[in-house]
């Protein structure tokens, strides 16, 4: 079966190996050096890693110190941001950032959960897959694009229909009260919707998909629909993986910066009704950064930095932990 | 159980309807959201194209009622930021998706992991105020530099994360198969982990590209904008997002029109950068697998 | 040679499992390529692996057989110390190559490896050419000229029956080879460096027979240089292609013998009862 070997097989296999050593010194140390160099590349560079990471929570605490220092935790919820008198509170910032945010996760959670089970579940395959890609597409679009969109296209419907007709049906609801702006909290909220849900479109998707047949199966079997066994059977298992969705695209939209900046309209006032403009903490800082005339005044912006830091990073860090915890 | 069973059979038509109700809305949420997609997109090709030219992908802005002005110095500096951008982020996040993905079980290594997790979910105007106070403050002045350390503290986890993953992705017994032929780790991971793992990372990186084009956040007080062109990245450059930026909010309509240019031309970027990123998937694996070389 | 001591848990009835070696000339005694001595492995705080003695023969194929779970694959591993790729897997005892204990610390394992060859169940063909494949081994220890390492693949390639198959396409990805020759490239792959010892985990478990039935022609031929150690699922297999058998069962080495002997004759009512299809 096997060819004839090109020699005595021992002869040449001992001659092989004599020279074999010979040459393995040499190319064993220079094996060694390349190998020692390599690890401490590797290594390099996580610690080059590690370097950047620290330096970013030191930069930002530092940064802050002044400010932390002036106002302490009254930072939080005064609401007087006066730079020519030096005096600055977080409050009107954090009410924008929160209002807007969470209005637009109602929104984008209750749209993207009930078209993620459509694809899920409804959608026949190519049908599904094609929405799915245009979804996907969705997230990939910039910020700044969504800005413009928003700006140029959603602030004009809001002011001539969408607020009008709030205001018509609802006007006796304080949020829907008071002289109706383009942009407003409740632009800046829709945008933001736009944004953030393909995000949780997709993950409730992947989780339904995820679940074992058999959850249908059963209750179809007990004589249930079919939306009823997603919606009594499905959703109920896949909850704390939707939860995390939704806290992943809050986190999104507490951190949006330029698309929020063009659409709210940037007053940094508290005011009951979503028709009026707002400012959130990431716009105060896109716009008035550079022209930050004192130390206490960067420090202050830095500190509302700190803060938007800190509760992106635990609001994103319970939605990892909830998919993660959940992974079937 | 016994009372749905009865409730079945006496009222199927009511929970009928509203099953299907509710499903026919979520067809409609389904339809709304690739609708705004579509509405989106739509404008922007619309507006855009009024306002795309030769002169317009050439030109230096120029100031509102003049004609010809264009967001040239835009394009040259978003892509100079963007491409030193890569070349910080790249190999330093490749080395340590590396590290993270060979040495998994060590305790630095899940370290890494959870950072590179962490540091996915910062708001990009806060990694835009540490470019600042690292390379702005410092130095006293605006820089591309700047810019690009920024984006490319944004690009890190995806790169880290896709590298990891295609590493981690490949059957372990080639790993072993090139151990136990008593090679180094360091050959193992460079002539074999690498060379499997090629197709993930290659696509991971043209999508951390993708993620970053059109950052504007970090921007606005790094790089900062610049009227004229400039090739020197340590000083204050143009970036197209922030034009774009500039040119909406501002008053004039002929400036509205030049931004939604610059966005249309954003836009393209980032799909063709996605685009790329998934056919250069499908083409590198499928040439390992047909034989047509290594 | 006196037999080795008995491993603690077999109980003293049964004669050790090696007593059927005792009457091995002193010749077979010179032969020994590895001592296997008191061997144990655990997977973290599970012990895989029970005081394993055994002796391994140059020039001879040993082939381990024994139930699913029994540890002859961790034994396999143990011997080139690939377990060292994951922490949590350890082992005590010794296991003597020429006389040196490779379990010892600070042996240099990139060394070791070079020595022994191992194919897997599973063909694993890296991602490049046919030729480099088959190089890259040789190209960690040895620096040859172009046509010295053309002529050292070829050998390979021919000593793996595979030559005459891939001549005109070594430039080709290992990939584009069905799964038998995929195996045997692999083989070549491993032989190439020219090792003393040869493992094969499963070698042909994942082939359709033809391929199989090559394998283990190629086998049969190769321990005329090597020192083969053939773990398998397959007893037929191992009775056709093996000198000598080990029996596993429950991590513990219940019997070792020569082949014929073990199967004609098995000592422990164990291995007679794997071998006749009770159990297993």
């Amino acid at each position: 079966m096997s060819d004839p070997e090109s020699g005595p097989a021992s002869v040449q296999a001992s001659a092989l190996r004599s020279n074999r050593r010979l040459a393995a010194g040499l190319a064993e140390r220079r094996e060694r050096v390349a190998a020692r160099l390599f690890t401490a590349v590797l290594y390099g560079c996580c610690m080059l890693f590690l370097l950047v990471m620290g330096g970013l929570a030191v930069e930002l605490l530092w940064g802050s110190r002044l400010s932390l220092a002036a106002f302490g935790p009254g930072f939080l919820w005064s609401t007087e941001w006066n730079p020519v008198r030096g005096r600055f509170g977080a409050a009107p910032f954090l009410y924008g950032t929160v209002v807007s945010s969470l209005i637009a996760l109602l929104l984008a959670g209750s749209v993207g959960i009930l078209a993620g089970v459509f694809l899920a579940e409804f959608a026949p395959r190519r049908l599904g897959a094609a929405l799915g890609t245009m979804i996907e597409l969705l997230a990939a679009i910039p910020s700044i694009v969504y800005g413009l969109w928003g700006l140029f296209v959603l602030a004009p419907v809001v002011s001539g229909w969408i607020g009008p007709a709030l205001q018509a049906a609802f006007g006796f609801l304080p949020i829907f009260r008071g002289p109706i702006y383009g942009v407003n909290m409740l632009t800046a909220a829709l945008v933001l919707a736009v944004m953030i849900v393909p995000t949780i479109t997709a993950i409730t998707r992947d989780l339904i998909k995820a679940t074992p047949m058999y959850y249908r199966e059963a209750a179809l079997a007990l004589g249930a629909t079919r939306w009823e066994s997603v919606a009594k059977v499905i959703l109920p298992t896949v909850r704390r993986g939707i939860f995390g969705a939704c806290m992943l695209a809050l986190g999104r939209a507490l951190g949006e910066t330029i698309a929020t900046t063009m659409v709210i309209g940037n007053r940094p006032v508290i005011s009951a009704s979503l028709l009026a403009p707002g400012y959130t903490v990431a716009s105060v800082i896109a716009n008035e950064f550079t022209e930050a005339t004192s130390a206490l005044y960067l420090s202050a912006l830095i500190e509302l930095g700190l803060i938007l830091l800190v509760t992106s990073l635990l609001v994103v860090g319970l939605g990892r932990l909830m998919l993660r915890l959940f992974v079937p | 159980m016994k009372p749905a069973v009865i409730r079945t059979l006496s009222v199927p038509a009511r929970r009928r309807l509203s099953s299907a109700l509710w499903a026919a809305a979520a067809m409609l949420c389904t339809f709304g959201v690739a609708l705004i997609l579509l509405l989106v997109i739509g404008y922007i090709l619309r507006e855009g194209f009024a306002a795309l030219s030769w002169s317009f992908l050439t030109h230096l802005p120029r100031p509102v009622g003049v004609p010809g002005g264009g967001v040239g110095n835009g394009l040259v500096g978003s892509g100079m930021t963007v491409a030193l951008a890569a070349l910080m982020a790249f190999p330093a996040g490749m080395l340590v998706g590396i590290y993270v993905a060979v040495y998994a079980y060590l305790s630095l290594a899940r370290l890494l992991s959870f950072l590179a997790d962490v540091l996915a979910g910062v708001p990009s105007i806060a990694i835009g105020i540490y470019a600042y106070t690292l390379l702005v403050a410092p130095f006293g002045g605006f820089s591309a530099l700047s810019a690009s350390f920024a984006l490319a503290v944004l690009m890190m986890p995806l790169v880290i994360r896709a590298t990891e993953g295609a590493v981690r992705a490949v059957p372990r017994e080639l790993r072993e198969a090139a151990t136990a032929l008593g090679a180094t780790d360091y050959r193992v991971t460079c002539k074999v982990l690498l060379v499997a793992a090629r197709p993930g990372i290659v696509t991971g990186l043209l999508l951390a590209l993708a993620r970053v084009t059109g950052e504007t956040a970090p921007l606005l007080f790094t790089a900062f904008g610049n009227q004229f062109w400039e090739f020197d990245p340590t000083k204050p450059m143009a970036e197209l997002p922030l034009q774009i930026f500039t040119y909406a909010i501002s008053p004039y309509r002929d400036w509205h029109r030049q931004a939604w240019g610059g966005a249309l031309i954003l836009v393209t970027a980032v799909f063709v950068l996605s685009v790329a990123a998934r056919l250069s998937f499908l083409l590198l694996r499928g040439r390992a697998a047909d034989g047509t070389g290594p | 040679m006196a037999p080795a001591p008995e491993p603690g848990v077999i109980p003293a009835q049964l004669a050790s499992p090696l007593a059927g070696l005792a009457n091995r000339s002193s010749e077979a005694a010179a032969r020994e390529k590895v001592l296997i001595r008191d061997l144990s492995f655990y997977y973290g705080s599970f012990q895989a692996l029970h005081g394993i003695t055994a002796p391994l023969y140059d020039k001879c194929v040993t082939a381990f057989i024994g139930p699913s779970g029994c540890g002859k694959s961790t034994l396999l591993r143990v011997l080139n110390r690939i377990y060292e790729l994951y922490p949590g897997q350890r082992a005590s005892g010794e296991v003597l190559i020429d006389g040196e204990n490779i379990l010892r610390p600070g042996l240099d394992l990139n060394r070791l490896r070079a020595r022994i060859g191992m194919v897997f169940q599973k063909p694993t063909p890296f991602p490049m050419s046919i030729f480099d494949n088959v190089a890259f081994g040789i190209r960690l220890y040895e620096r040859l000229p172009r046509s010295e390492l053309s002529d050292r693949v070829e050998w390979a390639l021919r000593r793996a029956a595979l030559w005459e198959e891939v001549k005109d396409k070594l430039k080709q990805s290992g990939h584009s080879l069905s799964g038998g020759q995929q195996q045997r490239l692999c083989i070549a792959r491993a032989i190439a460096v020219e090792p003393e010892i040869l493992l094969l985990d499963e070698p042909a478990s994942a082939l359709d027979p033809i391929s199989t039935q090559r394998i283990e022609e190629l086998i049969a031929e190769l321990k005329s240089d090597y020192c083969v150690v053939i773990v398998t699922h397959n007893m037929q297999q191992a009775a056709r292609s093996s000198d000598y058998t080990a029996f596993m069962y429950l991590g513990r080495l219940v019997e070792f013998d020569e082949t014929e002997r073990l199967f004609t004759r098995p000592r422990d009512k164990r291995t007679e009862d794997y071998i006749t299809g009770r159990f297993g």
